[in-house]
């Protein structure tokens, strides 16, 4: 039986209580749960405003462009020795970095463009590189086949790529300069305008 | 802005962008053969695996391209005989684990795992702890029994626990 | 007109401050005019709030397209119900829906206790008036609902006022709601699930009102109990309401996938629960008076963070608005209303100690604790996996995908426990249970549980789920319906009612009892239907020529045609199917796929259903081709599926019963009565 409760007492915590409610016992310390409360609380709200604050992407403006490598399709190396490529093999090349990806319908807007300009520019000195983002084998290379690409291509496994670039969908291009610097931002959508696309690789040409 | 239309991170549901046309293309491709796995065998396998161009869409869900692309993949893969955990496998080498639609158990994504477990041992922790603590106080006459009572300084004394004694009687009454 | 609107949000916002201070001011100085003032205020900030809201809404029907909520959210051709919902299809639209129903519960909140509680009114007053006040400043300076459309220049901008040299743009038409949105699910669904978000408001107000004032006796916890199962029916509401929709619109057999959005409605109601039933062990024990305290300012920041993490961009989601000044002060106010709650419950920590301690292992109590915590353990897990993803970004610069099966794998066992406690509860006495009483209480459900077993082999079960899962819904089934057993046949020995008589009366005389135990009926059915979806659904997909046929369990669909309607702002492909079971026609079903004007790339699916007790057939169009001659379904069957939305009226029911205020009160609650009027007087 509880019996406390019967007795009619209890002046002694409502005379600490009110009206004012003031006064505080003495020595009272703050306990284990409260400071995790306020830990809790604290952290998850620093987390909160980190996520809030972060970059939502990395502009990737006139800046060193992230290394990568990546393994090319057999059949779409565009003429290179090797399968296995890293960008910084192509220092003293201006490079044309075009995300894509075979279900993507504005890539089709640009593939022939972007194969044209490869035929026209690769005897001075500029490589087109494309990176194929979460895409399927088999689709994919109908794709090459039907725009009958001819410069290096290869997918981006896991995206890892893809993540470096923070890219936002396909396609983008990144123009990449003979030191290996990303000249201007990148091309977001795909390019229809030829001009516009000369314009951009005659910055990066060596 | 409506031509650059796959923008991973504003893609709407991929289930709801049913992109007709293309669902329908792939439709042939699968009747092609007795041999070729039926679509129903291409879910079983796609039912584990997650779009990764979505948020949250199975990949037996999703109209999107992409997807039918995979489901083609998954279809081929079959055909050749290989298991389901190899397709999955698979994919999670092309696309990470994106596609499993759970975290990794390795590196910073168990904490994901983890902390789940932890949070129960501690919170179980916790009800045994309070359990034993004042069981062990009620052993000794419960002297620090009395907190604030109800309703401050205007409460009716003892009206609390007669209410709550009656309360006990009835429920007793009740349940006998 | 709708500048209008604006001087009012201005007005409410600038009358919140004061209403504050004034309450604030009244209640420290003890000066009942400044008091009155201060409740006046809730009054008039309200009804500026909702004069606002209908400004909107008047701009929504007429088509004031010069607005730019209306024109970004609203077509001439739209249904007038949707011109009505198009004010939560976006983000300051749903600000101000949320600001309206926040007006309106804060309204009937200071009404109906303006004779009861009258010491903590101005403190719950002052906290009403944080919140509208919140939701004004979120109107004023980060999402105006009634900016207008200009042309500065040749270039479109968006102001509330003339900006110099700008002539108004009025577009002919609207973009049109998004056509997720266009179904009348999504009509109630936002409603019910604000009105549970804003509802929480009323019972923080009350916690907070007792800390401040010191009275942390059970009369707080006395006052919101109905003030909290009301909002708690209303999450329930909403959420059921939302995996309705999910059910029915989004075509893929399920009704929930751990989505952020759904996931930030579920977090509240999760502690709401746990806070709906420890309360109980406050007001009977005058036990877990600080940790209630942490159950209900939980609850109401988790109705703040749900959406602040769906809303700020911060998680991605199907339903997420865009990136906007509303994340970082959403984050600010809940970091600094958490803060000072904590601040507050440390300084009257000692006045919150308990009064009883638990007496046995074996108690309700325990296991009113227990399930207390599990609720709030699935809270955190389901509340780490939401974030998860974002924080893995911010970490490790991947974002990882987080889905079904991992809250599946994590929140499955959790709710399997809480299953069986749910049963157990109320087979245990408060205090202790004796060895001989546990016998008594547990035979008959223990029983029934492992009869289940045999039963469900017998019946053709071979799944492992199944088994555990309906032992464990027999059980508590038993339990419950024991409890119902026991105590009519107490009213009839001591009464000598006829058994319809002692059961209407019994659930009269003590409806928080056995109404409680109707919603845990309804919970039983919900878990019925989820187990049926999750262990038994047959999907299956066919490509059909006009005519042919899909088989899937004992059914057999027949494609029919495809048929072209016209409706209001959407073309309606129909294609029906000849639904047979075992061979004899049953029926027909539609699945139908809508494609909106305003937004072709987008089309609807709306499932074609024959909903039944034991299973529902349910058919989604996918595709067609040359005119329909061809047609791809998606076909499924889900067992058990209706029992979940009936499950869903059952547990309303018995909130209703629960919550009903009763004329006919017990002796102990007469007692009760008594002192309470005193108090006020």
């Amino acid at each position: 039986m509880t019996t406390t409760n019967d007795t009619p007492n209890e002046a002694s915590p409502v005379d600490q209580t009110l009206p004012e409610g003031q006064a505080q016992p003495k020595g009272r310390r703050i306990p284990a749960f409260a400071i995790v409360l306020v830990v809790g609380v604290l952290f998850l709200g620093g987390l909160l405003a980190l996520m809030l604050i972060k970059p939502p992407q990395k502009a990737l403006c006139d800046e060193p462009a992230p290394d990568w490598s990546l393994t090319l399709f057999p059949e779409y190396t565009g003429g290179l020795a090797t399968e296995t490529i890293n960008l910084s093999d192509f220092r003293g090349k201006g490079v044309v970095l075009n995300f894509w990806a075979s279900w993507c319908k504005p890539c089709e807007e640009e593939a022939a463009l972007l194969e044209a300009k490869w035929r026209e520019y690769k005897d001075q000195g500029i490589v087109f590189l494309g990176v194929d983002y979460l895409d399927q084998d088999p689709a994919a290379k109908r794709y090459l086949e039907k725009f009958d690409i001819t410069y290096a291509n290869g997918p981006d496994l896991a995206s890892k790529i893809s993540k470096r670039y923070t890219i936002r969908g396909v396609p983008e291009t990144f123009f990449i300069d003979p030191q290996g610097n990303i000249v201007g931002c990148r091309k977001i959508g795909p390019f229809v305008n030829e001009a516009e696309l000369d314009q951009r690789i005659a910055e990066i040409k060596p | 802005m409506r031509r650059f239309a796959l923008i991973r991170k504003t893609l709407i549901v991929c289930a709801l962008v049913a992109v007709f046309a293309l669902a329908l293309g792939s439709g042939p491709a699968q009747i092609a053969s007795a041999q070729t796995p039926t679509p129903n065998q291409i879910n079983e396998v796609a039912r584990e695996l997650w779009c990764p161009l979505c948020n949250g869409v199975r990949l037996d869900n999703c109209d999107l391209q992409a997807c039918i692309q995979m489901r083609e993949v998954i279809s081929q893969k079959l055909e050749a005989g290989e298991s389901t955990d190899n397709i999955k496998a698979y994919f999670v080498q092309q696309y990470g684990d994106v596609v499993l639609g759970q975290p990794s158990t390795e590196g910073f994504n168990l904490i994901a795992w983890i902390f789940p477990i932890l949070a129960a041992v501690v919170g179980l922790g916790w009800v045994a702890y309070l359990v034993v603590t004042w069981r062990k106080k009620q052993a000794a006459p419960a002297v620090a029994a009395s907190g604030a009572p109800s309703g401050g300084q205007l409460r009716r004394p003892g009206e609390e626990p007669d209410d709550y004694m009656k309360r006990v009687e009835r429920e007793l009454r009740e349940t006998e | 007109m709708t500048d209008l609107g604006y001087i009012a949000i201005i007005l409410a916002f600038l009358l919140s401050l004061y209403g504050i201070a004034a309450s604030a001011f009244g209640a420290l100085k003890n000066r009942p005019d400044f008091v009155g003032s201060g409740r006046n205020s809730v009054y008039v900030v309200s009804g500026l709030v909702i004069f606002a809201g209908l400004l909107m809404w008047r701009a929504l029907l007429t088509n004031e397209f010069h607005v730019e909520f209306v024109a970004s959210h609203s077509e001439r051709a739209l249904p007038t119900i949707f011109k009505i919902s198009a004010l939560w299809g976006g983000q300051a639209g749903s600000l101000l829906f949320w600001s309206m129903l926040a007006s309106l519960m804060a309204v009937v909140a200071t009404f109906s206790f303006r004779k009861q509680g009258s010491s903590l009114m101005p403190w719950v007053n002052v906290v009403l008036l944080v919140y509208v006040g919140f939701f004004m400043s979120l109107l004023l300076f980060a999402e105006n609902p009634f900016a207008r459309l200009w042309m500065v220049n040749g270039q479109q901008v968006i102001s509330v006022f003339q900006p110099t040299g700008a002539v108004a743009l009025i577009p002919p038409d609207g973009n049109g709601l998004n056509p997720q949105l266009q179904n009348y699910w999504m009509v109630l669904h936002p409603v019910a699930l604000y009105l549970g978000f804003v509802g929480m408001v009323v019972p923080f107000a009350f916690a907070v009102a007792a800390l401040v004032t010191g009275q942390l006796g059970n009369t707080w916890i006395k006052l919101i109990r109905r003030w909290t199962l009301v909002p708690w029916a209303f999450l329930t509401v909403g959420i059921l309401l939302g995996s309705q929709w999910a059910y029915l619109e989004l075509g893929w057999g399920g009704y929930w996938a751990w989505d952020p959005v759904e996931n930030a409605s579920f977090l509240p109601w999760l502690t709401a629960t746990a806070f709906v039933h420890s309360i109980m062990i406050q007001e009977r024990r005058g036990m877990l008076k600080v940790w209630n305290m942490v159950l209900i300012g939980l609850t109401f920041q988790l109705t703040m963070i749900g959406t602040f993490l769906t809303r700020s961009g911060v998680v991605q989601s199907v339903h997420s608005f865009a990136l906007s000044a509303v994340g970082p002060m959403f984050a600010a106010f809940i970091i600094i209303t958490s803060l000072a709650f904590i601040g507050l419950l440390i300084w009257r920590l000692p006045h919150l100690k308990s009064e009883n301690s638990l007496d046995s292992v074996m108690s309700r109590e325990t296991a009113f604790l227990t399930q207390n915590v599990i609720f709030v353990l699935i809270m955190a897990a389901t509340f780490l996996g939401t974030i998860f993803p974002s924080i893995s970004e911010l970490v490790m610069g991947d974002k990882i995908s987080l889905n079904a099966p991992y809250f599946m794998r994590v929140n499955g066992p959790i709710f399997v426990a809480l299953l069986v406690l749910m049963g157990a509860a109320p087979l245990l006495a408060w205090r202790r249970s004796g060895p001989e009483t546990l016998r008594r209480n547990f035979l008959a459900p223990i029983s029934a549980g492992l009869l289940s077993v045999p039963v469900m082999f017998l019946l053709g079960n071979r799944t492992m789920g199944g088994f555990v899962g309906v032992a464990i819904i027999a059980f508590v089934l038993a339990g419950i319906i024991q409890e119902y057993v026991r105590g009519v046949r107490a009213r009839r020995q001591s009464t000598g009612e006829p058994l319809p008589t002692a059961l209407v009366q019994l659930v009269r005389r003590n409806g928080r009892r056995y109404g409680g135990y109707i919603v845990h009926i309804g919970v039983l059915m919900v878990a019925l239907g989820i187990i049926g979806n999750e262990f038994y659904q047959s999907e299956v997909d066919a490509n059909l020529k006009r005519g042919e046929s899909v088989q899937i369990a004992n059914y057999t669909l027949t494609y029919e045609r495809l048929d072209m309607v016209d409706g209001p702002n959407f073309t309606e492909l129909i294609a029906p199917m000849t639904v047979a079971k075992n061979g004899r026609v049953v029926g027909e079903i539609l699945p139908k796929k809508h494609i909106y004007d305003k937004n072709p790339e987008q089309p609807m699916s709306e499932v074609g259903l024959r909903a039944g007790v034991v299973e529902d057939v349910y058919a989604v169009l996918a595709g067609w081709d040359n005119m329909g001659d061809t047609a791809s379904f998606k076909v499924f069957v889900n067992p058990l599926m209706s029992w979940m939305w009936v499950g869903g009226i059952v547990m309303m029911i018995g909130v209703l019963i629960s919550a009903w205020p009763r004329r006919v009160a017990t002796t102990a609650e007469a007692t009760r009565r008594v002192p309470e009027g005193a108090q006020t007087a």
